[in-house]
């Protein structure tokens, strides 16, 4: 199993709830609590493991804005794994998902330096490495009712722009979707394989535009050409 | 990338620790232990050990979670940092005997027995540096470190002050050894050039915001800009690699880092061996050694930009 | 959600070995669940929140909720954090012996003694002059509750924010279609091909428009967003048209001239639903022009093609002529509405050419639009099958749809044109027959109401007596207004007089101010209940915090009382006199009626409740108890027996049993004594434990021939008058004509028989604004201010993850944004030298502010525009005083007068839309201009650090919120050691 997520570019409205859903279900779950440092004072931050940047491309008035969330990309090379001295980082066989075992980190920042997408954020508090876990501890839970059994970002995305599943089933609909809308995986160049896909976003819809012969409106109005239509 | 100083600290020193045990395994190796005697031998040793130990230490200062430290060797199959850490690890019963053995005048089987030991010892000293060199080398996000001239440059400036600390002990002892003069000077240009050939290679090595968005938002347009990263307060991102410097401010470190780290030192040594020989000289070659260096390093990390900058508005790193 | 999704699963043997690995997680057991509903914003979807330890473990949507389907935006994310924010009020407080009112000084009081203080004070005033109490409510959604009780204490002074916010989207709509975007409406998302969004960043319907989104996208369909800026909702929009603010009534206008001059409209939707027919008095300055011909009983006439004469306009058998001149049998000349239409809309004003100069969008971008409107609309119209009756008892097979539709929100409406403009897009949706049909935009139970609701506003007060009527309601001629014989307003406001006729939410902007002159009158005893109007939701700031502290000579301050309830340490409360602390949403029962602002979808009708879900460790209460209780002690009739005892119990007592009409309560869900009747039925003493039962909602889901044309159709007619939805099954007749807001402009003119504006500033107003049918006109703002003083417009948006000043207590959301930019076009920015991330001056004819820019592309190059309400006073919502709210964060309305910056108008007038009475919020003109290099940091004006609140609660540099240890993840030494398949 390859387990991931797609993002459809085309979709996001960048509305920043799968970031606090995230923040939400994990500041309780199994990498919990996620820290938040001067939560009431200046320049309030903390600890997130999926942000939403916002990007321009062109110019106005053909501007574009897009709206960019990044989590944990799942990589199948993930040298956040491999760097890793202590062992804490590692991907599960089963279903490739790239984890940080708490007990075991010893707080080096290596990973995530090594991390291009800016998944790993230390948790200064407890001195641990943090990361989107793929909600391994939603997804696998039994007790949960099965539609539940998604990612906490997933479940909650206004827009449907988040798609969850195993890119090794054809017929998932991370694969569905990717292979409809061309999925792309971020700075290949750096070879890292994350499993994440990203739709891009769409060519314009195009409109047939209502064929008009010579507009004769005004003539009508004038000469009190009317329609006979049954009240 | 943020200069930390433990990290400084730390490659400085246990550079030129493990550059100075090199060279000592490999005077044994060479037949030249002679040349110091047995007490001064055992001090150089110490001072050796001294640096990389204390490099050691310090580099645990930057952990978060320092109890698990320990740790940081099982991973040796993969990652260069647990590699450095189980090498400095068994580097020490390996150098602790060589001592030892070395202090009882070892002699079963001696000479080809010591002469392999030395050369080991000089050659896993050396592997020690590399995996230091490696750490950075391998990260393929930042791609001013991402290049093989990194781990020569550790390597390089590693025995160029392990050799500018040994040269001082022999000019103490009185030993005068000609050869080794212009090794020691041919060892500060070795290091000075591969430094160069580093500043000239890393200016290649760029990525920019397309290639990191690109494939994604994958639209005509030629250019991205950020519009917003979304967080005001800063994140742990911005904070771990948003370290920015005024290029002028690196420049002027890196004239500096040239002037003291390399130009002083040979200039000061070859005043040293053939215009006035002093030992005040010599000192403040070491010294100036020593301070360019950790300019050098320093430079090393705030020149790297970590790719991760590319979303957060940069252009290219 | 895609409901694919729900298929995977992970192959079984895997999944077992996984399961075996990984440790359980949650301990389900000691976790419980319990339903609510959000208050995070007045979206208001259903939440199921799980509890742990007495804790919030997580908040998710409620799958099954009607409004989100179990999604839930970041702020509906993000509640635990406002549940255990430093800035929640804690107990009564009144402001301290001999402090300054204004100054945060304040001492906890008992309930009792700030429930007996408040009982005497407004006994006193209701005994002697119940208008001498103002009652304004902000951001809340139980105005069916305040309203009742206003209405019962005997005050008209009563308003919901609506006037500052939305009254000419709900104006256009209620006085044209019987409906309106704002919450009374919602596109087909299931069927909508083409969708325009007009001035829309977030909106109420937060969830609901998102996921439509996704459902257009999903289907092919194109949307097309009409915004001067292009963030959020626009940047996934397949066209941008990045208007000049204030110009939407032009370039919707310019869309109907290339409609109208293709022929592209609906013939038979015009004549059978509008009153496009009717035949309207032709006599240009004389009395009477441009009323309606009608025959001796009042009915409107129309001229019949085949039988040639005039005829009943609302006869089914007639064949009426849309176009033409016709004269009376007195030989009055008339013509139909649709000529005067044709007669305005094709002329050279409308053309897209013109247009183009005015709204800064191309001509051949307006000719496109139209003719993909028009082609969507008519060669992509859809059928639904299902017979249905239509009101002139005609039967059809079936629902024709044309898959148009639009939704607009503040960008139209906070201009002063807004009513006419909002109008303007109405006028396109008919055009092309997109009126609740299939694809259209579609009504939402219990509307369409008839054009216009039968409601007269209040106006008469009687000491110790309610009101006859509810304070608000709907004039539909000048005889309508809450003005005394010499025209002077009654309200305090002044809704419903000259200045704003049609003010059906009141002016709530006005209130501060106009108490403060003693004009009309001076007030006692001001009630703020969920509004900030010391801060964000006023305009012009700065003053209005002056005015709150004004004084008489006599040392007494102008507003004599000031009681605000609130759940959070606002802006406002500071303000106080006597502060009322309010539970918050998790903690309170509350009704989300269909008598007030209700959550229906328009297939179904819908309400719902609140329950609590955590007990209050504070010693407050939830304000809708307080206010029974207070009723209760002051005796209102509808809260007390024949005997005079008090007849609620509580709020949830009064739910139950309170009925406005037989048979109609708060609640329409499980009436009738045993919860077996829906929408109609006796009391139910049951119904909070089955609305609770059934996860907090009701959902009624209409007969599938009740769905579509419902003005018209004749089946839903009934059932809407049988359910108590409307008065009468007659059919609701489309007003494209407004007569009614004819007859306001004749009485500018000095044409009218009934009252008349003295004034000529009103005379001008009327005369010139009150336009049967829609114009474009320069918005009232621009008309004064000299746009070589003040080049740039200046609006702003807000974040889709932060509710107005809500959310900056919130932990997670100020993370997000603690401060806020101004932006601006990059290359106009540029040509004024004007550098990204600088300092700059912004400049208006009321103050200047002093803020950080950010420039960007998507930005219309004449406009300015930054987040709502990000910028907060130092100490105040539990923020330390170097919070970056306060030190960088700003807020526009400094510089946003609430009366019009012209000289021309006499005495000061509201900058208000004329009609409405509308706050022009984003009328704004202004300058801007690099702050010199030692200004380079800072936002101007800054106000002194209020106090703390008695007992606020310390807050650490570090926030660790869980609810429980968490399990942790483990990998084995073994694995450790030995694994590494993957690396390569
Ligand atoms: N997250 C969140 N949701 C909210 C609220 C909140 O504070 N936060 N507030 C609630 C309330 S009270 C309200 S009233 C609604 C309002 O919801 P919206 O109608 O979405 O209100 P604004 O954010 O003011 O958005 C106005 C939009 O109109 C654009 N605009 C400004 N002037 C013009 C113009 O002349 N023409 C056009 N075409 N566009 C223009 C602006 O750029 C902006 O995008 O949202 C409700 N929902
Ligand atoms: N510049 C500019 N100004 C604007 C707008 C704009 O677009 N631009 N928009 C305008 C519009 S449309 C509106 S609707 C207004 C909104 O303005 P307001 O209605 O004033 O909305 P808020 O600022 O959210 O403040 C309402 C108060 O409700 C309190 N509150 C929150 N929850 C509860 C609760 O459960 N109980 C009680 N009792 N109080 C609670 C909050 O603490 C806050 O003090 O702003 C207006 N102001
Ligand atoms: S929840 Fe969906 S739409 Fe909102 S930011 Fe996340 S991905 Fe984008
Ligand atoms: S995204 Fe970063 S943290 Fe996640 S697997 Fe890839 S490299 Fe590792
Ligand atoms: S921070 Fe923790 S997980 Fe990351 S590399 Fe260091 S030990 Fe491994
Ligand atoms: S999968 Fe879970 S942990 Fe990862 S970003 Fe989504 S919510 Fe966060
Ligand atoms: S839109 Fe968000 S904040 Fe508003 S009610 Fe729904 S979940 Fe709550
Ligand atoms: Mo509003």
């Amino acid at each position: 199993m390859r387990l991931g997520l797609v993002v459809d570019l085309d979709k996001c409205v960048g509305c920043n709830a799968c970031a606090i859903a995230c923040k939400q279900w994990n500041t309780s779950g199994t990498s919990g609590s996620l820290t938040d440092y001067r939560p009431y004072g200046a320049d309030p931050s903390g600890v997130f493991f999926n942000r939403i940047r916002h990007y321009e491309t062109g110019n106005y008035p053909d501007s574009k804005t897009v709206h960019f969330p990044m989590s944990c990309m799942h990589c199948e090379e993930a040298a956040c794994v491999t760097v890793c001295p202590t062992g804490a980082s590692y991907k599960r066989e089963e279903d490739g998902i790239v984890l940080v075992d708490p007990e075991k980190c010893m707080g080096c920042n290596y990973c995530a330096w090594a991390c291009p997408y800016g998944a790993r954020e230390l948790d200064r508090e407890e001195g641990i490495m943090k990361k989107c876990t793929l909600c391994v501890d939603r997804i696998y839970d039994e007790n949960l009712p099965k539609e539940e059994r998604k990612p906490a970002c997933v479940m909650t995305c206004p827009t449907t722009a988040r798609y969850f599943g195993d890119f090794d089933d054809p017929n998932s609909d991370v694969s569905i979707a990717s292979s409809k809308r061309d999925g792309q995986e971020l700075f290949p160049e750096l070879g890292y394989k994350p499993v994440n896909q990203y739709l891009s976003p769409r060519k314009k819809v195009e409109i047939k535009q209502h064929e008009i012969s010579e507009p004769d409106l005004v003539r009508k109005v004038k000469d009190w050409v009317n329609k006979v239509v049954e009240l | 990338m943020h200069p930390a100083f433990s990290v400084i600290f730390f490659t400085v020193t246990s550079g030129a620790g493990y550059g100075l045990i090199s060279l000592l395994s490999l005077l044994n190796f060479l037949n030249l232990g002679m040349l110091l005697d047995k007490n001064t031998f055992f001090i150089t040793a110490g001072v050796a050990i001294a640096l990389f130990t204390m490099g050691l230490i310090s580099s645990t200062f930057h952990l978060a979670n320092p109890k698990n430290a320990w740790r940081a060797f099982m991973r040796f199959r993969t990652s260069w940092l647990a590699r450095e850490g189980l090498l400095a690890i068994i580097f020490y019963p390996l150098i602790i005997l060589y001592l030892f053995l070395i202090y009882i005048d070892f002699q079963i089987d001696q000479y080809f027995f010591m002469q392999a030991y030395s050369f080991f010892i000089f050659l896993v000293s050396i592997i020690i540096i590399h995996c230091t060199g490696m750490i950075y080398a391998c990260l393929k996000t930042i791609p001013q470190w991402n290049t093989f001239w990194t781990p020569i440059n550790y390597i390089t400036i590693g025995i160029f002050l392990g050799s500018l600390i040994l040269f001082f002990i022999f000019y103490l002892n009185g030993v005068d050894v000609d050869p080794y003069k212009y090794y020691l000077l041919s060892a500060i240009v070795l290091s000075f050039f591969t430094k160069m050939s580093y500043y000239f290679s890393i200016k290649k090595h760029t990525h920019n915001i397309r290639q990191a968005t690109n494939a994604a938002i994958k639209l005509k347009s030629t250019n991205v800009r950020l519009l917003d990263v979304g967080h005001t307060g800063g994140t742990f991102l911005t904070d771990e690699f948003g370290y920015k410097v005024a290029e002028k401010k690196l420049l002027r470190v890196k004239l500096f880092s040239i002037f003291f780290g390399f130009l002083a030192p040979f200039a000061l040594i070859y005043t040293h061996i053939f215009l006035f020989e002093s030992i005040i000289i010599c000192f403040i070659a070491i010294c100036f050694a020593f301070l360019g260096m950790v300019a050098e390093r320093w430079l090393f990390f705030a020149q790297a930009k970590h790719v991760v900058n590319l979303y957060h508005g940069a252009q290219n790193v | 959600m895609a409901t694919k999704q729900d298929k995977i699963s992970f192959k079984k043997d895997a999944f077992g070995k996984n399961a075996s690995k990984l440790p359980e997680f949650e301990n389900h057991k000691q976790q419980t669940q319990k339903n609510t509903t959000c208050y995070m914003c007045a979206c208001r979807c259903g939440i199921k929140v799980t509890l742990e330890n007495n804790k919030i473990r997580y908040i998710q949507g409620e799958p099954t909720h009607p409004v989100n389907k179990g999604v839930l935006c970041a702020k509906g994310n993000a509640g635990i954090m406002k549940q255990i924010s430093p800035a929640r009020l804690r107990q009564p407080m009144m402001r301290k012996p001999g402090a300054e009112r204004g100054t945060s000084e304040f001492v906890p009081i008992s309930w009792d003694e700030a429930l007996d203080m408040l009982t005497e004070r407004l006994q006193k005033i209701r005994e002697t002059d119940p208008k001498k109490l103002a009652f304004f409510t902000g951001r809340d959604q139980m105005q069916a509750l305040t309203g009742l009780w206003a209405q019962q204490f005997g005050t008209i002074n009563w308003a919901a924010h609506g006037g500052f916010c939305s009254v000419n989207m709900a104006a256009a709509g209620l006085y044209t279609t019987g409906f309106s975007f704002w919450e009374f409406g919602d596109p087909d998302w299931d069927k909508t091909k083409y969708f325009m969004l007009w001035g829309v960043a977030e909106d109420h319907a937060s969830n609901p428009m998102k996921m439509g989104i996704n459902k257009l996208k999903e289907r092919g369909g194109k949307f097309v967003a009409i915004n001067p800026v292009r963030t959020g909702y626009q940047a996934v929009a397949d066209e941008w048209v990045p208007i000049k603010p204030g110009t939407d009534a032009m370039l919707a206008l310019s869309l109907v001239h290339v409609l109208l001059k293709n022929e592209l409209f609906d013939w038979e939707f015009l004549v059978r639903y509008t009153n496009a027919h009717y035949l309207v008095v032709d006599t240009p300055r004389k009395k009477g022009d441009g009323l309606f011909l009608r025959n001796n009983e009042g009915v409107p006439q129309s001229w019949d093609l085949e039988k040639e004469c005039l005829v009943n306009a609302t006869d089914p058998k007639i064949k009426p002529a849309l176009l033409g001149k016709y004269k009376a049998a007195d030989g009055t000349p008339l013509k139909t509405v649709f000529t005067i239409m044709t007669e305005r809309y094709l002329s050279d004003e409308y053309t897209p050419e013109n247009a183009s100069k005015i709204c800064g969008v191309s001509a051949e971008q307006i000719e496109k639009i139209a003719l993909e409107l028009a082609h969507v609309a008519f060669k992509e119209s859809i059928e639904v099958e299902t017979e249905w009756t239509d009101w002139t008892g005609r039967k059809h097979d079936k629902f024709i749809g044309r898959p148009v539709s639009m939704h607009a929100m503040r960008g139209i409406s906070a201009h002063s044109n807004g009513f006419q403009a909002c109008r303007a897009i109405h006028f396109l949706q008919v055009l092309l027959g997109s009126v609740d049909c299939p694809g259209g935009h579609l009504a939402k139970p219990p509307y369409p109401k008839h054009v216009a609701p039968p409601i007269k506003p209040g106006k008469k007060v009687v000491p110790g007596q309610p009101l006859e009527s509810f304070p608000l309601g709907f004039p539909t001629e000048p005889e309508d207004l809450a003005i005394d014989d010499e025209g002077n307003p009654l309200r305090i406001d002044k809704a419903y007089s000259w200045e704003a006729p049609i003010a059906n939410h009141g002016l709530m902007h006005m209130a501060i101010t106009n108490a403060v002159a003693g004009d009309p009158y001076e007030i006692d005893t001001m009630i703020f209940f969920m509004a900030n109007m010391a801060w964000n939701s006023t305009m012009n700031t700065t003053k209005m915090r002056e005015n709150l502290c004004a004084k008489n000579e006599d040392g007494e301050y102008k507003i004599p009382f000031l009681v605000v309830c609130d759940a959070f340490d606002s802006e406002t409360v500071g303000y106080a006199d006597l502060v009322i602390p309010d539970t918050t949403y998790l903690e309170r029962y509350d009704t989300i009626s269909i008598l007030d602002r209700p959550i229906s979808e328009p297939h179904a009708v819908c309400d719902s409740i609140r329950a609590p879900i955590l007990e209050p460790d504070r010693d407050v209460r939830p304000w809708q108890t307080v206010l029974v209780e207070l009723a209760s002690r002051l005796k209102f009739p509808a809260f007390t027996s024949d005997n005079g005892e008090r007849k609620f119990k509580d709020y949830k007592d009064f739910i139950i049993n309170y009925e406005k009409s037989p048979g109609v309560g708060f609640l329409a869900g499980w009436r009738g004594e045993n919860g077996e009747n829906s929408l109609k039925g006796k009391p139910n003493p049951k119904q909070w434990e089955k609305y609770i039962e059934n996860k907090c909602f009701f959902e009624y889901k209409l007969a599938d021939n009740h769905k579509y044309f419902r003005g018209a159709n004749k089946d839903y007619l009934e059932f809407a008058k049988k359910s108590g939805f409307n008065a009468s099954s007659e059919p609701i007749i489309i007003e494209l004509y407004s007569e009614k807001l004819q007859k306001f402009k004749l009485a500018g003119m000095g044409l009218y028989d009934g009252p008349q504006p003295k004034k000529e500033r009103d005379q001008f107003r009327l005369s010139r604004f009150f336009d049967p049918i829609p114009e474009y006109y320069i918005p009232l703002e621009h008309r004064c201010t000299f746009s070589k003083a003040f080049p740039f417009y200046a609006i702003t948006q807000r974040p889709m993850f932060m509710y107005h000043s809500w959310d900056s207590q919130n932990a997670w959301l100020r993370q997000l944004q603690a401060h806020n930019y101004m932006h601006m076009n990059k290359d106009k920015g540029e040509e004024l030298g004007i550098k990204d991330l600088s300092w700059v001056w912004v400049e208006s004819n009321t103050g200047k502010i002093k803020v950080q820019v950010k420039l960007m592309e998507g930005c219309q190059s004449d406009t300015l525009w930054t987040w709502n309400a990000i910028g907060k006073q130092k100490g105040k919502w539990g923020l330390s005083d170097d919070a970056n709210e306060s030190t960088k964060g700003f807020l526009m309305n400094h510089l946003i007068n609430e009366h019009l910056p012209c000289a021309d108008t006499g005495s000061p007038v509201t900058n208000s839309d004329p009609i409405t009475g509308q706050a022009a919020w984003y009328d704004l003109k202004v300058n801007v201009y690099p702050a010199a290099d030692d200004e380079q940091f800072g936002v101007y004006p800054n106000f002194e650090a209020a106090k703390n609140l008695p007992g606020r609660p310390e807050t650490k540099d570090v926030l660790r919120y869980n609810t429980k240890k968490p399990v942790r993840l483990s990998r084995s030494l073994i694995d450790i050691l030995t694994k590494g398949g993957f690396e390569k």
